[in-house]
């Protein structure tokens, strides 16, 4: 069936950045059926609005829910964007052997990924509600742990690729910060899903 | 069973990573067992107590459920998975002799017991894993059987027996998932596609120690009341149910993550490093077989993730995902949970199936009959299977008008079925039979498969399943598929494959015993489970009925037989390794990759890489 052939040993860093990158979306995959999960339970629920408790009305012990603007989903994922842009310009530089540009782009979107999870946390720390005041309230911080998260990863990554750029280490290959803007490009993609859901109450 | 290569830089690393080097099972354990405990009592102490005023009491759960993540986070920083990510982000990658390390060289039997990444390493671990996962699944379907052989039950306590069910349920169904992705889908799948190690060989480490962390969770459940649930913990029952769920609910979140790792890893791989040559039509089936698996498991398992986190918000922090009292739905659950359900019963039988298509060809001495169909027939499957979940859920009265169609898609996956079938009954047809284990699993499979295959056209029927819904007929069908197509793969693939992951050949005589028995038994056991089940027994009964005695009393004699044959099996795989015959690098004179390296397999397979030229079927021509 085979022959035997004199390959190097070694890989070519492109082959080994195009299997990671491939291994990335396949994760990425995985991420995606999560989100269209909660994506469906949140419209699944409010479709049924069960016992009228989607947004429960004020009773004597707790005040009516009433639902938060979707702009503060969307800002997330507008912090996210810039994030993108900023991480694709560290690209351009890398690509470029520009190193003050791949540095400066990647710092700044490390300091957006913080910057979002900051802002996330805030909001979910003054929603008026609670967690456990119905249906839509679950699904609000469903939606918003889900961007916590990852923003979490995000800020991991970011930090990581902004190191790995001030130390010099994308000199020959830049494959770790192509796959970097995958993952953001899906983080945004994702906070953007969760502010669609969250415009409709 | 790997050779070591001479550790010429051992000194050098040594110095720079001591931290490597002291990271083990044991440390793993330690550090799980600390971090549990330390987030118990911190969390009994600063959690505020539960008020009379809430509704639903969450604090147990909370401290239950900070615990488990404290094993978890202990656990995989003692095995060092966590060395990996934080190195990166350090900026100082792994040098050379520490990847050698982390694959094991020079490092003997303790390799075994560390965050080893070689993958024949890891496929050893998952088959040595598997079957304590079986051992402890099995002592469980014992417990059952025995104490369902007289009608009054009554020697376990009713409640005991609810969470007997239901662990040896849901740790059955993750020992299915791995018994063939997890052993020989690592073993000898890279070796296979002419690869010298998976894409990713530190996930690979992960996806095991995960299986491995997600363990003790669910065990702990016997301690904390036990899973009243049954295998599908169905919302709101669950929420209901003692701290015990909350084992469940961490096992199946780790076990998801390793999946999904798994997945993405086994899918890269196959895509990007098969040999050159390798066309996806030179490609052996029994990798579409495990390419299919984990492609379906990847969408399939995430959905259970947040299936489960949101049963345990439910529980730990009020939310009312499934309460209908808050606005929450059980239909959302069922959906949520069969989404990943039915696909998940493909999850295990293509690996099964793709692997005895491998073996067929081999012992009939025949090409593949029709290569094509095979790959048709699996693709055909994984589609369909995202379309049926709903065939579970006929009589809960969720969505009437959709039963016709799920009907439909269910009845409609019977035609790629019956095209791998057709695969297996075309290569043996006029073959040069050599008839071993592997051969008569064929066979069994053909046998088992039919019959759970023609059971489930009748429970995919809305009218018949209206009738035998929730009774034993279920239970039987399911393991005619899941054991007696599914299992019958596995133990044919660790008796395939057994020559070339121990160098010694699995004892004929004891393997035959062991086939002959685990199959009667089977089909005695799972026989009376169908007549009872419809004469209308229901499952999941501590108790039943005196006219279902007979049947019950067949079928826990049937059990008995299974255990007999699984044990001399046990005994065979330990007796084998130790002391069996030396096994030659090609014992079965197959053609695919993985029988042209040496045995023991060197530590990268190949000392150069393979060019295929062929596929791995030319036995001569097929006669019709």
């Amino acid at each position: 069936m085979s022959q035997e052939t004199t390959h190097a040993h070694h890989e070519h860093p492109d082959v080994v950045g195009s299997r990671n990158r491939l291994g990335v979306i396949l994760i990425i995959v995985a991420d995606v059926a999560m989100a269209l999960s909660i994506l469906f339970v949140y419209f699944y629920l409010k479709g049924q609005n069960v016992n009228n408790m989607w947004l429960p009305a004020a009773t004597e012990e707790v005040p009516e829910t009433v639902p938060v603007s979707s702009m503060g989903a969307l800002y997330i994922a507008i912090i996210s964007g810039f994030g993108m842009l900023l991480n694709r310009y560290a690209l351009q530089g890398a690509k470029a052997k520009n190193q003050a540009q791949l540095t400066l782009g990647a710092m700044i979107a490390f300091a957006m990924s913080v910057i979002g999870l900051v802002y996330q946390i805030q909001q979910m720390n003054s929603a008026p509600f609670t967690m456990r005041m119905g249906a839509y309230a679950s699904c609000y911080y469903l939606i918003a742990g889900l961007n916590a998260l990852h923003l979490a990863l995000t800020a991991f990554i970011s930090l990581g690729n902004w190191n790995r750029a001030r130390l010099g280490l994308y000199k020959t290959d830049h494959w770790h910060v192509e796959i970097i803007q995958v993952w953001w490009i899906w983080m945004t993609v994702s906070a953007a899903l969760g502010a669609f859901a969250l415009s409709f109450t | 069973m790997t050779t070591t290569m001479g550790r010429t830089a051992s000194a050098g690393h040594s110095a720079k990573s001591p931290l490597i080097e002291k990271l083990n099972v044991f440390t793993a354990f330690g550090l799980g067992i600390i971090l549990a405990v330390v987030f118990y009592v911190l969390a009994a102490k600063l959690i505020p107590e539960d008020t009379d005023a809430m509704l639903i009491h969450t604090k147990h759960d909370q401290i239950i459920l900070l615990a488990m993540i404290g094993w978890f986070i202990g656990f995989m920083v003692g095995i060092g998975a966590l060395i990996g990510p934080f190195r990166w982000l350090l900026g100082k990658d792994l040098s050379h002799d520490e990847n050698m390390f982390y694959a094991g060289k020079d490092l003997g039997t303790k390799r075994y017991f560390r965050y080893t990444t070689d993958h024949k390493v890891v496929g050893i671990q998952y088959l040595v894993t598997t079957m304590i996962i079986f051992g402890v699944g099995g002592i469980l379907a014992m417990l059952i059987r025995t104490n369902l052989g007289n009608p009054e039950g009554g020697w376990i306590h009713p409640q005991a027996y609810n969470a007997i069910v239901g662990i040896h349920g849901i740790i059955m169904i993750v020992g299915t998932i791995i018994m063939i992705t997890g052993p020989f889908g690592n073993f000898v799948m890279p070796i296979m596609i002419g690869a010298r190690d998976m894409a990713f060989p530190r996930l690979n480490a992960l996806s095991f120690w995960l299986i491995v962390a997600a363990i003790p969770p669910i065990l702990s459940s016997f301690f904390l009341g036990g899973i009243m649930t049954g295998w599908t913990a169905y919302e709101p029952l669950a929420s209901e149910s003692p701290a015990g769920m909350d084992g469940y609910i961490m096992f199946i979140c780790i076990f998801a993550i390793s999946t999904m790792v798994a997945g993405a890893n086994i899918t890269a791989t196959v895509v990007r490093m098969r040999a050159r040559g390798m066309t996806w039509n030179r490609t052996p089936i029994f990798i579409y077989g495990v390419v299919a698996s984990v492609a379906l498991a990847l969408p399939a398992f995430p959905v259970f993730f947040l299936s489960q986190i949101m049963s345990a918000f439910d529980r730990a922090m009020g939310t009312t995902f499934y309460n209908p009292a808050g606005g929450g739905s059980g239909w959302l659950y069922e959906n949520l949970f069969w989404l990943m359900g039915h696909p998940e019963v493909y999850v295990i039988l293509l690996p099964a199936i793709g692997a005895l298509m491998e073996m067929a060809p081999v012992f009939t001495r025949r090409p593949l009959f029709s290569f094509n169909v095979a790959v048709m027939g699996i693709a055909g499957i994984c589609g369909l299977s995202a379309l049926v979940w709903a065939h579970h859920m006929y009589m809960s009265g969720w969505a009437p008008l959709l039963n016709g169609p799920f009907m439909l898609t269910t009845e409609l996956i019977s035609i790629p079925t019956g095209m791998l079938f057709l695969v297996l009954v075309g290569t043996l047809w006029r073959g040069r039979l050599w008839l071993t284990v592997p051969m008569a699993s064929i066979y069994a499979l053909l046998w088992n498969f039919m019959v759970g295959g023609i059971t489930g056209i009748y429970l995919s029927d809305v009218p018949a399943d209206g009738a035998l819904h929730g009774t034993m007929f279920v239970t039987a069908h399911f393991h005619y598929t899941l054991m007696g197509a599914g299992l019958t793969g596995a133990i044919a693939s660790l008796s395939y494959w057994f020559p070339k992951m121990t160098g010694r050949m699995l004892d004929r005589r004891l393997s035959w015993v062991s086939f002959w028995m685990v199959q009667i038994g089977f089909n005695v056991a799972f026989m009376g489970m169908f007549l009872v089940g419809l004469a209308g027994q229901p499952r999941r009964v501590e108790a039943y009925n005196a006219m279902f005695n007979r049947g019950n009393m067949v079928t826990t004699a049937g059990a008995y037989v299974i255990m007999t044959g699984m044990l001399i099996l046990l005994f065979a795989v330990v007796d084998s390794w130790r002391n069996g015959i030396k096994a030659s690098d090609n014992p079965w004179f197959a053609k695919t990759l993985e029988w042209s390296v040496p045995t023991p397999v060197p530590l990268e397979n190949f000392a150069t890489l393979p060019v295929v030229t062929t596929d791995a079927y030319g036995y001569g021509k097929a006669k019709s």
